[in-house]
């Protein structure tokens, strides 16, 4: 009993050994067998770095956000006066008053504060230890950078404050925001609750309860992701591969010397775990200098500092560990048909036919997670994000899936014809399956596009709101403040350069009594010229008065009576009192129609030229200037911008645009492309280093076909071929899976179903465009290869 | 000087490998009909002056010429042309297409040269015949012998009935019996069809098949008739 009992162990640890030694061995060969081997090695480690670098990014990217929350959370300040129960903070030498002024510079967003300090204790904000002395400015690394440049010199011109230091990151959200903080005085006096407040500190006032997305944002978000990882597994499952047939014939030489089929599995087992370990090591160098050079660059308007990317480590663990264990999963399921034979590698020759069912079961069990989500999206509360997650997942590994089969059922009914053809459908045939890896990445990728696409397209309406403005009418508009002339700005805009022509109207209201009036109307003022754009008024005098007449609201026609006198800006019980200042319409009051295209839709009430109305009323109006740009001059909005600040910095502008969409779905969407582009350039090299890979392995056998006087345009055909024909089964295939998964996910938000045939060929069409573009990058080294040069041995 | 009645004629070839001199004042002649065996040992510049002779590699310096055609002055397009139609090779490892059955492999050549597959298999059959694989027509190069698939290589290269045949190590990677039955059914192709050729290697044994011997030594080629 003892004695079996010893043994056991000491087989078992035998065993072991034995395994381990297998698998050092493995390791041991990924790096040797020269520049060849270290080759191999180094393109495996840069194909599963690529992947690895983007996993990081995606793991850091919810303490990303996380970071830019709470910076943005931590310098919170005007809105704080919103939540303060008594809007009223109370002036002492611990408050601050602080005016929103935020602008735009050649169409980025510059954050702007200005803040009057009320005594020596007032808080500073994040990123500042002493606030600036009126007329001074702290900046942003990356506004002061812009200052000092060319480019920046008409926003020198807008912010007339000495810089006197710059925001610590701490009080920025990204590396390249620009951001300044000015000092002014006299700011209290204008302290409106809403763009200029007083406040006591910076921050969040109180924990803000979790907002829990929107069902559709959520799905989309969800759908983002999963497209765009995706690919990545793809992509460091084919990188893994690289150099399979190479090492298959080592294996082959293993299998002589007495290694059995086990070990030499093993053997290969360790190589790849060697490749994975060394495309973490890549991986992670890529992700840390990526991280560096993200503090230099800006997406779509999103920066990061370096620190944000810090991958969560649950994530950062998952990746470590997932990766090489992947690595092994993809090299042994590579190995099963192939049979290592101690004289060389025999590939079956006719493979296994490929089973279409099993392949079916993963597109069929992700519509079935799918199916029961339909319409819970719009308005039976939020998705199990599981399942939506885990349906789309499935359905995109089917195409993974599906794919080698219908290339292989394709090509196997495929004739010969041209040489290079017959050339490129019969490696297809022979080995379908590297073709249909290669595309894998590709296929997925415009799959999940289209989905998306149409997922967005459907959605976009909800997302998107008319404005209602008319962008062909004017291109700008400046809100004045208070109290401002607004002959005297009009004036100004006049004079600037890019300025086609300024329009300036003041409104007001009216009532029929000093106080509480039962009824008031708009009162709308402006020049002749300029209430024309808002009615059709065939002759008009500086004194005349207008009314506008609309069927839903009948006031102005039986509030304005000639010799009644009518009170502007009345006052209300409970409120502050109001200017009530009394006022009589002229005699007569031209009944007008409105423009359709008026400057101020779905107006109604009275149109007053300037003279009708008592002088007394100027400071009461609250006027704008809409402005006509001339397109010929690049920079006019900037300019408009410059004047407005020197009118005063607290004017509000803001450029026409005819839509406006929903912040989180905008950023979804350039989301989208953010990742779309880091993924497309990672299946572009992916392509490219496969092609090569492939090349290299036949490099002998072009150069022997050359030597024979195979014309190379016939050999080029015939690598295009190979590329095509599994690209346009693949696109085919992806279309459909797309197609369908859109159509779903559609309905899963109670959205009609409807195909945006246009999207679906762009995307395809940016497929087509990545294989081609690699295809005409792998030329070069496909026409070297070519050289006789491959025949030598020694 | 051209020896008269040459086919293919090689004087003053050099030619260097980045630093590495491979010929060095090679001469090289061979007339129809003639198979002529170049030997040395490894790295001598054997296969260099083949490649060179085949027009595959340009020399750096010296003449070539192929019925009295200076090889220097065809275009790439002319000598691959050339090499199409009037060429034929056999390389050491026979070098078939994986993908294409042995049948396609041999026909390749023709269908090169614009011939219809139809009449290209046929006439490919027939040269597998007379090399005795022609029961491996539908089987790929990964499914045959080492031996079978040099005679279809072999087969390969003389279905275009070329002039000239260049063997580079034929039956390097054979035993001995197999490499000999692929030296005799070659020679005795090549007789038949009078071509010349041009057969590399470093076995004895190999080179008793030809009716004459050139040595390779260091870059420099040299007679062995003249010596003897």
């Amino acid at each position: 009993m003892s004695g079996e009992g010893g043994h056991l162990p000491d087989r078992a640890k035998s065993r072991a050994w034995g395994r381990s030694r297998d698998l050092g061995m493995g390791v041991r060969f990924a790096f040797t067998g020269g520049r060849e081997g270290w080759v191999r090695a180094v393109l495996t480690a840069v194909g599963v770095g690529l992947g690895v670098a983007l996993l990081l990014l995606t793991a850091a990217i919810p303490n990303a956000m996380g970071m830019r929350d709470d910076r943005e959370e931590a310098r919170h300040d005007i809105g704080l006066v919103f939540h303060q129960e008594n809007a009223e903070t109370k002036q002492s030498d611990r408050t601050v008053v602080v005016a929103n002024s935020d602008t735009q510079y050649q169409g980025k967003e510059v954050r702007g504060r200005l803040m009057e300090p009320e005594g020596p204790r007032a808080p500073v904000p994040p990123g500042v230890e002493k606030l600036p002395a009126e007329g001074e400015m702290l900046v942003s690394p990356a506004l002061a950078e812009l200052l000092k440049s060319d480019g920046g010199k008409l926003l020198v011109e807008r912010l007339p404050y000495r810089v006197v230091g710059t925001i610590g990151e701490s009080g920025l959200i990204g590396s390249r925001e620009l951001a300044y903080i000015a000092g002014v005085d006299g700011l209290a006096k204008r302290i409106n609750g809403s763009t200029v407040g007083r406040i006591e500190r910076f921050g969040n006032p109180e924990d803000q309860p979790g907002r829990s997305m929107d069902p559709v944002l959520l799905l989309l978000v969800l759908v983002v992701l999963v497209v765009l990882l995706m690919p990545v597994g793809v992509f460091i499952a084919t990188a893994v591969r690289f150099g399979g047939e190479r090492r298959d014939r080592r294996l082959a030489a293993l299998r002589l010397v007495g290694s059995d089929s086990r070990m030499t599995r093993r053997i290969a087992a360790g190589e790849a775990l060697a490749g994975s370990f060394l495309g973490l090591a890549f991986g992670t160098l890529f992700f840390l200098m990526g991280r560096e050079l993200a503090a230099s660059v800006e997406v779509f308007g999103i920066s990061v500092f370096p620190d944000y990317l810090t991958p969560t480590p649950a994530l950062a663990l998952l990746i470590a560990v997932a990766i090489p264990a992947s690595a092994v999963l993809v090299t042994l399921f590579a190995l099963r048909g192939v049979v290592i034979e101690p004289l060389g590698v025999v590939r079956s020759t006719k493979p296994a036919r490929r089973r279409l069912w099993w392949r079916l079961l993963l597109p069929l069990g992700g519509l079935a997670l799918l199916l029961p989500m339909i319409g819970q999206g719009a308005d039976n509360g939020p998705f199990n994000e599981y399942q939506v997650t885990g349906g789309v997942v499935l359905l995109l590994v089917g195409v993974t899936a599906l794919l080698p089969w219908l290339v292989e059922a394709v090509v196997a009914r495929m004739g010969s014809g041209s040489v290079a053809w017959q050339l490129a459908v019969r490696r297809l045939q022979l080995s379908s399956g590297s073709a249909a890896r290669m595309v894998n990445g590709i296929a997925v990728a415009v799959a999940g596009a289209i989905a998306l696409q149409m997922l967005f397209a459907g959605a976009d309406s909800a997302y998107t709101e008319v404005t209602g403005k008319d962008v062909t009418r004017a291109n700008m508009e400046v809100g004045l403040p208070d109290g401002s002339r607004v002959s005297a700005a009009v004036k100004d805009f006049e004079q600037t350069k890019g300025v086609s022509e300024a329009l300036g109207l003041s409104s007001v209201s009216v009532g029929d009594r000093r106080k509480d009036p039962e009824s008031s109307v708009g009162m709308t003022v402006g020049t002749c010229a300029s209430l024309r754009e808002m009615a059709k008024i065939s002759s008009c005098r500086d004194g005349d008065v207008f009314m506008t007449e609309s069927p839903e609201d009948p006031t102005a026609l039986t509030m304005v009576k000639p010799g009644r006198t009518l009170w502007v800006e009345p006052s209300y019980s409970g409120e502050d009192p109001g200017a009530e200042i009394p006022w009589t319409p002229p005699g007569e009051v031209k009944k007008v129609a409105e423009r359709a295209d008026s400057l101020r839709p779905s107006l109604s009430g009275l149109l007053v030229t300037r003279a009708a109305l008592p002088a007394k009323v100027e400071p009461l109006l609250y006027s704008s200037v809409y402005l006509r740009l001339d397109p010929s001059v690049p920079d006019a909005t900037d300019r408009v911008l410059n004047t407005a600040a020197a009118f005063d910095p607290l004017t509000d502008a803001w450029v026409w645009e005819s839509t406006s969409r929903s912040g989180e779905y905008q950023s979804i969407r350039t989301g989208l492309f953010v990742g779309s582009a880091c993924v497309l350039v990672l299946i572009g090299a992916s392509l490219l280093v496969s092609q090569l890979e492939q090349l290299r392995e036949r490099r002998k056998l072009l150069s022997a076909l050359v030597a024979f006087g195979t014309r190379r345009r016939t050999l080029s055909l015939s690598v295009l071929w190979q590329t095509a024909i599994p690209i346009a089964l693949g696109l085919v295939l992806s279309s459909v899976v797309g197609l369908t998964l859109g159509a779903v996910l559609l309905r899963m938000t109670n959205i009609p179903v409807s195909v945006d045939w246009a999207s679906v060929l762009s995307m395809t069409g940016i497929g087509a465009g990545v294989v081609c573009l690699v295809t005409a990058l792998s030329l070069p080294p496909l026409l070297r290869m070519m050289r006789p040069d491959g025949l030598r041995t020694e | 000087m051209m020896p008269a009645g040459s086919l293919l004629a090689a004087t003053d070839l050099r030619k260097a490998y980045g630093p590495t001199t491979a010929l060095d004042g090679a001469e090289f002649s061979i007339h129809p009909g003639e198979v002529v065996a170049v030997m040395g040992p490894s790295g001598s510049g054997k296969s260099t002056l083949l490649h060179c002779l085949a027009g595959i590699v340009t020399p750096d310096s010296g003449s070539i010429l192929y019925n009295d055609r200076e090889m220097a002055d065809m275009t790439d397009a002319e000598r691959s042309a050339l090499r199409r139609s009037e060429f034929g090779f056999v390389f050491q490892f026979g070098q078939l297409v994986p993908e294409l059955t042995c049948v396609e492999n041999v026909a390749l050549p023709l269908r090169l040269n614009g011939i219809s597959r139809k009449e290209a298999e046929r006439a490919a059959l027939s040269w597998m015949q007379r090399l005795e694989v022609d029961d491996l027509k539908g089987k790929r190069p990964g499914e045959v012998s080492g031996g079978q698939g040099q005679r279809v290589a072999v087969a390969r290269a003389l279905v275009t009935n070329p002039r000239v045949l260049f063997a580079d190590e034929p039956t390097g990677a054979l035993d001995s019996l197999n490499g000999e039955r692929v030296m005799e059914l070659f020679t005795e192709a090549a007789r038949s069809t009078n071509a010349a050729v041009v057969l590399v290697t470093h076995e004895a044994r190999v080179a008793a098949y030809s009716d004459r011997e050139i040595v390779v030594r260091d870059g420099r080629s040299r007679d062995m008739e003249r010596i003897v």
